[in-house]
């Protein structure tokens, strides 16, 4: 018996070589050839948000477990509001997964500019029940649906508006506790402001979310009743005292120009020191105990946003994925909101970034959550849900859905700084933005009671 | 014979320049004059792009029109914007002219300070306006670093009512004075000598040759550098934008900015059509009555 040659020898390792080879890329192949969508891309688009920054280094997953590539871009706020604004209204098919935007999703639903999601949720082809639409917090996904109960987009974030205090430690020396009432937080102020070069309070120019808790807390409101009637209500006493009050506590407590600050702004304010108590979503205030450049993560302390005497209406806000109604690729783009909105990405992005702002029930109840949200000793968590049950509760944010807000929020913007300048007194800026808005919604189309 | 031949000449090579001419005046008519066409059809409507019904609806062709009159918000637009075009034309053509006047003089480090100069004018208009943000912004500025060390009080500038449009104006004399020092200069550079040494001759004094043949001549020059910071002054929107969004309240919101406002963040483009084609027609009006009240510059003997 001869034994095999040098040359049969080679051969045959060539040829397992190429077996193992070809049975190791087998999977991945097998995996994308199985797959509908293999080559494709799709165009998304969101606002600047450090959710979708973690989110993005779980992209290669997502384009393994499907072929789908995803072009995601990214732009400041109000920029991304303006393009998918314009793009939504072309019908147009450049993009293919955008952010609903909370205060123009009554805009883009009720122009028909987005798709119906029910019609993926309810075919269990392309959805397994175990991903659960009913896990999204109520109170998020109220304003991703129309009158008829339609989902047209899935809420990633909850913007909750809690309180909190950078420099907890000056309260505490003051012989104060965290503010729960209005009186509680111009008490608080007065105490400590100034204290080792700390600004009393922070806040950044978006007056038409942040002061609007105050104002209802007041006794006041924007519309009279939204959605179905609104007629703006800014011209009352209650609105007046407000503006009033609100503009007092941002110039007599905030740091010197104030009223040109961003959202970015007024934390890096908080995290520097600088100035101690913001009223916010909780977004913007987790970084303060978890950011490496935060210089208060020792001091910094949470709580409930606080109550005026007519109760308490802690803003509370949420953005979701939608798909535009011109999308080519409605079902690769449907893919990819499941997979990006799924228990498991989620509670992936919770455990590896400790992102605060998930919507899911089961994530948001989860032991990881609550652990990653327990700040200084803190069950921020348990704030943040209370905060999202509570707008869910009597839908006083109704009237951050109605297509007209965009407008009525600009004259609500120019009042308040007008207030704070001393340009006008309280009831003379709100009578005016009041005449402005009514100029604007007749314009609009939008009857208004007379 | 040899005049018809000339003539069917001269008119063969105007078909010619015309064949040639053809293409661009055809691109040109595309991109700009089918816009402006739509903007003024559009501004005969009251598009609103959550209204898709809205689009060509001639029904009330004037009805955008009509509330250019009762807006009382772009009225106030309106004295802002001439307040701001006219402090910067102002201070632009003076501050340009003086340097020009100065670097016109040929010294080595002179020479060096021109480039210097020119800087703010080939930044980004972003750049410059992010420049000016960080200036304005107490906690992060220079100078107001240099303020709180001397001791002084200085409120923000860009939210303070009464500093408000004024730090815009510095901004932007600040990006654009070196337009207006560049074209004097060219203008200076290209002035002949003996017209100088003539008056000097004569016995002028510095002001006196600077007052009658200097400025005489440079006259055209400033007129045009002038008309044209007035045309992109009713342009300006970078260093609003970044700066003070139009704030504090209205003080700073010019007439395009409101206009931007109206079609990108409410969606009424038919009403901001109307807006831009007023001012579009206000600053033909505005050019022609300058052209014709300055003249386009002296001839000097």
């Amino acid at each position: 018996m001869t034994g095999p040659n040098r040359r049969a020898v080679l051969r045959g390792g060539a040829a397992a070589a190429s077996l193992a080879s070809g049975a190791l890329t087998a999977p991945a192949l097998l995996a994308q050839t199985k797959s509908p969508y293999a080559g494709t891309t799709i165009n998304a688009s969101c606002f600047q948000t450090t959710f979708f920054e973690y989110l993005k280094n779980y992209f290669p997953q997502f384009e393994e477990k499907t072929g789908i590539k995803v072009a995601f871009s990214m732009q400041a706020f109000p920029v991304y509001n303006q393009r998918t604004d314009l793009e939504l209204s072309t019908k147009g098919s450049a993009l293919d997964v955008v952010n609903a935007t909370f205060i123009y999703t009554g805009r883009w639903i009720g122009a028909g500019w987005l798709t119906n999601l029910d019609t993926f949720t309810k075919d269990p082809k392309m959805t397994p029940a175990d991903w659960a639409p009913e896990d999204f917090v109520a109170g998020t996904q109220s304003a991703m649906q129309n009158a008829k109960g339609e989902t047209f987009a899935f809420s990633w974030e909850g913007g909750a508006m809690i309180q909190a205090a950078a420099r907890y430690d000056l309260i505490e020396k003051a012989g104060l506790a965290m503010p729960t009432t209005f009186d509680e937080l111009i008490k608080v102020c007065d105490a400590t402001h100034g204290k080792e070069g700390v600004a009393a309070f922070t806040a950044d120019k978006l007056h038409h979310w942040n002061w609007i808790p105050y104002l209802m807390g007041m006794g006041g409101g924007v519309f009279r009743a939204p959605p179905e009637n609104l007629t703006p209500t800014l011209n009352t006493p209650q609105a007046a005292q407000s503006g009033e009050w609100y503009a007092n506590l941002l110039m007599k407590y905030g740091p010197d120009g104030l009223l040109s600050y961003s959202d970015d702004q007024a934390m890096r304010s908080q995290m520097s020191g600088r100035a101690n108590i913001r009223t916010q979503s909780i977004t913007w205030m987790v970084p303060l105990a978890k950011h490496a450049e935060s210089t208060v993560q020792k001091t910094v302390r949470y709580g409930l946003m606080p109550a005026g005497p007519a109760g308490n209406f802690s803003g509370c806000n949420s953005h979701g994925l939608g798909i535009p109604a011109g999308s080519k690729k409605k079902e690769a783009a449907w893919e990819f909101i499941k997979w990006a909105l799924s228990k498991e990405t989620l509670a992936m992005v919770v455990k590896d970034h400790g992102y605060p702002s998930v919507c899911r029930l089961s994530v948001i109840n989860s032991p990881e959550f609550k652990n990653v949200l327990t700040l200084n000793g803190q069950d921020v968590a348990s704030l943040y849900l209370e905060v999202l049950k509570l707008g869910g509760k009597t839908g006083y944010m109704k009237y951050r859905t109605v297509p007209v807000y965009p407008q009525v929020g600009d004259k609500i913007n120019k009042a308040i700084e007008r207030i704070a300048t001393k340009q006008q007194a309280a009831p003379e800026a709100l009578k005016q933005a009041q005449a402005e808005a009514i100029q604007d919604l007749q314009k609009a189309g939008i009857k208004v009671d007379t | 014979m040899i005049p018809e031949r000339s003539a069917s000449f001269a008119r063969q090579q105007h078909r010619f320049f015309a064949f040639c001419v053809a293409p661009s005046l055809a691109a040109l008519a595309l991109i700009t004059l089918l816009p402006a066409l739509y903007l003024l059809a559009t501004s005969f409507t009251q598009l609103s792009l959550t209204r898709p019904e809205t689009q060509w609806d001639f029904s009330q062709p004037l009805e955008s029109y009509r509330q250019l009159l009762s807006d009382s918000r772009l009225h106030n637009s309106v004295w802002v914007q001439v307040k701001l075009s006219f402090w910067t034309v102002l201070l632009q053509l003076l501050i340009g002219l003086l340097l020009a006047l100065l670097l016109n003089m040929r010294t080595r480090l002179i020479e060096a300070l021109r480039t210097v100069f020119l800087i703010p004018m080939v930044l980004p208009p972003i750049v410059v306006a992010i420049i000016w943000k960080v200036i304005y912004t107490p906690d992060i500025s220079p100078m107001h670093g240099i303020f709180r060390a001397l001791g002084w009080n200085v409120p923000a500038l860009i939210t303070d009512p009464d500093w408000a449009l004024t730090s815009i104006i510095i901004a932007d004399t600040w990006e654009w004075f070196p337009f207006t020092m560049l074209m004097v200069l060219a203008a200076l550079q290209m002035m002949p000598q003996e017209l100088l040494d003539a008056a000097k001759v004569d016995g002028a004094s510095p002001w006196q040759l600077t007052r009658h043949i200097t400025l005489p001549f440079i006259r055209g020059v400033l007129l045009v550098a002038g008309l044209f910071r007035l045309i992109d002054s009713i342009k300006a929107f970078p260093l609003i934008f970044i700066l003070t969004d139009g704030g504090p309240g209205s003080l700073t919101e010019v007439t395009n900015y409101y206009s931007y406002l109206q079609a990108f963040n409410f969606s009424y483009l038919g009403f901001s059509s109307a807006i831009t084609v007023a001012l579009l027609a206000a600053t033909i009006v505005l050019s022609w009555v300058i052209v014709r009240a300055v003249g386009w510059g002296t001839k000097i003997d």
